[in-house]
């Protein structure tokens, strides 16, 4: 959910509190605050990461046996179009989610920061709403908006003199219709990380600039856009991070398949794990899939790397 | 503020936790009784009115019905739980889902156990050989067959100038070519859609008419590539993509339900239990429908099982149900309730059913239809991954309706669809 | 900005800086409000009109133009929602899972961050690195093998298998680690440790109490998140008294012959909850969504 930008600080240092004797149990007290979660990782994190490596390396069905094939599900992977169609679809509602949305945040944020605004506290509760509705419902109504005959918005093209649009039968459309549920749940939260950060700036910054006769568009190119330049790679590494784990929206929006239509047109890579995994039980397969999600993680978290290193090292 | 709260949250929770405790509680002592089971069932099949039937004429039983969804993902759900979940004492499993579980018959109680060898020479022959495993043992209860036939409404048929009478109707589609031609009189008269769509509506039908489908009936192999019928059935169904007479609208959709109730199309492929889906789905139009001949041969679409996994809590109760509700008189109540078609030949010339007719669909004599398309097929065998294959035909049609794969490459596409899907 | 600043407890010591008083700031333009208005109305609409399905009736969510004054049909919808999944037990679950998540969040990660921000002990700044890189690996990727592991502890269909996995926030750590560094100051637990205080003493009487409004507010992203959580809880809970309120709402709408209407019905009451909650807490979200964005 929330992440904080440069996570890798270390902490400082604090001042030793451990001034009065103590005993092996108060020594084994750091221990144990942390212990909860180390444990909980390693039940529930670290293992079953770590498994789901050995588990694709079989023939795995969970009410029947398990065959080791080797390294037969990841060739049968790199060779199923179902796989490229689920990398293909994943990536395009990614793009069509986070371009436009981290735009209207900037925009919406900027317009939020500025110091007359009225009834701003009433905006900034208004464009999270949408982030506390939860996704099963947001597309249940999202999928009947976009609904080629009976939706509103096919409507209001109609009002327009165009043509119908067949949203979730066609790869794009139906990109496009997911990437907008999407959309309407993170650019409200989005803009609020913006707002903070532009807080950040003072605004004697802007009024000197203001005073060298620097419009309103030269101030936000200058001045905002630069200062938001951590918070702004920031965004986009969650939401791609979010963007591999699409899943709710494509299984809801055709009920019954796992498909999410039937020439897969917006089947997620998550999806597509879940039906291999727990619409076919096939497990070994499934898991290979995830062990493909994992290496773009790490190429996403070492492209995110590079970027703030390369940030820093342009500020003094 | 906050403070306040949190007190109110921590309560609610404690409160919630006492009663979600004590409510399990009950749950599991309940189910231990010996009148209580679980029953997973998928929706659009009505077992409800079974059920209610059931615990009326026994009061002191206890039936807990789910509608987990789909039959698909009813089925999986069951091999979740098969798989180290709680099972249900009794499940309803549809006819393709069931080969899969043919293949690890052990996960089932083998009702010779209970009684199954002396009753089921009740079932048609065709239909109980698909729960009985090579060794004999019978892990299903057939609760219905599919039949075939057509839905249409008079009303629309009417207005675009074609016979509105069911005998009529019947004789100007003998085969599925004239069914295509009356569509394009239908959409060139009246400017709307006039099937749902091809891939159900034509290419499900089509498929269950021949003596073989996707496996060979001597050998029990894939059989799909080579068999001409399916071909047949895969070819008229481009046919009708290509007519443009469907509204394209997916089987159990909302925007299916919506269209049916707006008379968007005016024509549904329906085996017996369609019928219900259509009085539920558009209750607005009781009376419009009346019941036509399908095109081509007689056949069967769906039908479903009763089974009772082995590590159900209450196999015994359970299947009291099912022989009081499965028996030839139990179906027939049944089909008189909700119109899903009995597995139990005995009762086909019952006058009661005879008789039957129903005014949703313009009284049209649904008994007399579905017996007749029923004990004229020619079964065939089913596999394991007939399910599967199905379903991979029918997304194919689905995605050439839509316009995602070209006509052309239909064919080939499914082929390799097809294969990608039973091995992973 | 200026006259409307948050009103959310600040933790002392926080960065946060103070906005200047406007002295020769310009009038806000029309279209700002425009846009604030289009966003607003894009951010509500698709709930109220949800709310207007739901008090009329299945016809209403494909009619068109559509229909936008709600009608008197709400409790008829509700009841029927309520007759064919076991809705009340889902909410009940839900409100479990949720609250036993986000007050387990709040106290765990408080000690977490306890212990990394002003405890010494050998290899915290390594663990502490851990917690973060935990961060960036979702743990979708690894669900097969979650559900092996549940399905030999024996949790499927449990709400315990949603919970306990839940209660683990790599963030939650970082950010009370984060609150309780600014928050108070090493004299104060210096001066607790010489009158004897034990390290669990002092964590319960003088750390906690300073930091948990920090804490209040993760326990409701924690619960927020836990209450919509889909995909896991879709997973590990099978059976219908088990499903949580987003089960229930998927299998209302996937069912063949129940319509939208009822969908709607259902998406609206599972929604309610957490507005009638967003009408009190909002603003808490709002600045702690802010104030995470800030100690990044």
């Amino acid at each position: 959910m929330l992440r904080p930008t440069e996570a890798a600080t270390a902490p400082a240092d604090p001042p030793r509190t451990r001034a009065v004797h103590l005993g092996v149990r108060e020594r084994l007290a750091p221990y144990a605050f942390v212990a909860p979660f180390f444990l909980l990782f390693a039940v529930f994190g670290l293992f079953p990461l770590l498994f789901t490596f050995y588990v694709a390396l079989f023939d795995w069905d969970p009410i029947g046996e398990h065959t080791f094939v080797g390294l037969d599900n990841f060739s049968r992977l790199l060779d199923d179009p179902r796989f490229w169609g689920a990398l293909r679809n994943t990536f395009s509602i990614w793009v069509l989610s986070t371009v436009p949305q981290l735009l209207l945040a900037l925009a919406v944020a900027h317009v939020l920061n500025h110091a007359r605004l009225r009834a701003s506290a009433f905006f900034r509760m208004s464009v999270l709403v949408p982030y506390i509705t939860s996704v099963a419902a947001t597309t249940i109504v999202f999928a009947q908006l976009f609904d080629r005959d009976y939706g509103l918005l096919n409507w209001l093209l109609e009002l327009l003199g165009l043509p119908h649009v067949e949203f979730t039968a066609s790869i794009f459309g139906s990109h496009l219709m997911i990437a907008a549920m999407v959309m309407w749940r993170w650019t409200g939260y989005n803009t609020l990380l913006y707002l903070a950060a532009l807080q950040a700036v003072p605004r004697d910054v802007y009024e000197a600039a203001a005073v060298d006769g620097a419009g309103g568009w030269r101030q936000f190119r200058h001045i905002t856009i630069p200062s938001l330049r951590p918070i702004i790679v920031f965004t986009v590494v969650t939401s791609t991070i979010g963007g591999l784990q699409v899943f709710t929206e494509p299984l809801l929006v055709s009920p019954g398949s796992l498909t999410c239509g039937a020439a897969r047109q917006c089947q997620t890579l998550t999806l597509f794990l879940y039906e291999q995994g727990f619409g076919r039980f096939h497990f070994g397969y499934g898991s290979a899939i995830g062990v493909a999600l994992f290496v773009m993680v790490v190429v996403v978290a070492t492209i995110n790397y590079l970027l703030i290193t390369r940030i820093r090292s342009e500020r003094p | 503020m906050s403070r306040r709260i949190a007190a109110t949250l921590v309560l609610a929770a404690a409160l919630l936790f006492s009663q979600a405790c004590s409510g399990g509680s009950d749950d599991g002592s309940a189910s231990s009784g010996s009148n209580t089971f679980e029953f997973w069932s998928f929706t659009g099949i009505n077992q409800k009115a079974d059920v209610d039937r059931y615990t009326k004429a026994h009061p002191e039983t206890s039936i807990k019905l789910t509608e987990v969804g789909s039959t698909s993902e009813t089925a999986q759900a069951l091999t979740a739980a098969l798989a180290g979940g709680k099972v249900p004492d009794l499940v309803l499993i549809q006819g393709d889902d069931l080969p899969k579980f043919m293949s690890s018959v052990d996960n089932f109680v083998d009702l010779n156990t209970l009684g199954a060898d002396k009753m089921k020479g009740d079932y048609l022959d065709w239909v109980i050989s698909q729960s009985t495993a090579r060794d004999g043992k019978i892990i299903g209860i057939p609760t219905d067959v599919g039949g075939l036939a057509v839905a249409y409404r008079t009303d629309l048929f009417k207005a675009a100038g074609l016979p509105t009478d069911r005998d009529e109707v019947s004789k100007l589609w003998p085969t599925w070519d004239a069914f295509i031609g009356v569509g394009q009189r239908y959409v060139q008269a009246t400017g709307k859609a006039f099937l749902d769509n091809a891939p159900t509506s034509v290419y499900f039908q089509a498929i269950n008419q021949g003596n073989e489908r996707y496996y060979d009936n001597a050998d029990h192999k894939v059989s799909y590539k080579t068999n001409p019928q399916v071909k047949t059935a895969f070819d008229v169904t481009l046919k009708a993509i290509a007519a443009n007479i469907s509204a394209k609208q997916g089987s159990f959709s909302s925007g299916w339900t919506a269209g049916m109730g707006k008379g968007d199309f005016a024509v549904v492929s329906a085996p017996s239990w369609m019928l219900g889906s259509i009085r539920t789905n558009a209750p607005g139009t009781a009376g419009k429908w009346d019941v036509a001949a399908i095109p081509g041969d007689a056949g069967n679409w769906g039908g479903s099982f009763l089974a009772i996994p082995k590590r159900a809590k209450n196999p015994k109760a359970a299947w009291k149900y099912i022989t009081e509700t499965q028996s030839p008189a139990g179906q027939l109540d049944h089909f008189l309730l909700t119109g899903a078609l009995p597995t139990t030949p005995s009762v086909y010339a019952d006058p009661k059913l005879v008789a039957q007719t129903d005014p949703f669909f313009s009284g049209a004599p649904i008994g007399k239809i579905y017996t007749d398309s029923v004990t004229r097929l020619k079964p065939f065998y089913i596999g394991p991954e007939d399910g599967t294959i199905g379903t991979e035909f029918l997304n194919l049609l689905t995605s050439v309706e839509q316009g995602n794969v070209p006509p052309d490459k239909a064919w080939s596409t499914a082929m390799t669809n097809v294969e990608k899907a039973i091995r992973g | 900005m200026t006259t409307t600043s948050q009103s959310a407890p600040q933790p002392a010591g926080a960065t946060e800086p103070r906005p200047h008083r406007h002295r020769r700031v310009s009038r806000v333009p029309w279209w700002m409000y425009g846009l604030l208005g289009v966003m607003t109305l894009g951010s509500v609409f698709p709930l109220y009109w949800m709310f207007v399905v739901s008090t009329t009736d299945s016809a209403a969510a494909t009619s068109l133009p559509p229909r936008v004054v709600p009608g008197g049909n709400f409790l008829h919808l509700a009841g029927l929602v309520f007759d064919i999944v076991p809705f009340l037990q889902a909410m009940l679950n839900s409100l479990v899972v949720a609250t036993a998540i986000g007050a387990g969040q709040a106290l765990l990660c408080a000690l977490a961050g306890f212990a990394f921000a002003k405890l010494s002990f050998r290899g915290r700044n390594t663990l502490f690195l851990i917690v973060v890189l935990t961060m960036t690996v979702p743990t979708q990727l690894s669900v097969i093998p979650q559900y092996l592991i549940i399905s030999e502890l024996g949790w499927v269909d449990s709400l315990t298998a949603v919970i306990v996995p839940g209660l683990m926030s790599a963030f939650g750590i970082f950010w009370m680690r984060q609150h309780i560094a600014h928050a108070i100051s090493d004299e104060l637990l210096q001066a607790a440790r010489v009158d004897g205080a034990t390290t669990w003493q002092i964590f319960w009487r003088v750390a906690f109490p300073l930091v948990r409004p920090a804490a209040f507010v993760l326990g409701l992203f924690g619960f927020v998140t836990a209450w919509n959580d889909f995909l896991w809880p879709f997973i590990v809970l099978k059976s219908p008294d088990k499903y949580t309120i987003q089960i229930a709402i998927k299998a209302l709408q996937n069912s063949r012959d129940i319509d939208l209407g009822l969908a709607m019905s259902g998406s609206f009451l599972a929604t309610l909850p957490l507005l009638v909650l967003f009408v009190f807490v909002g603003r808490r979200l709002v600045s702690g969504i802010m104030e995470g964005a800030f100690k990044g």
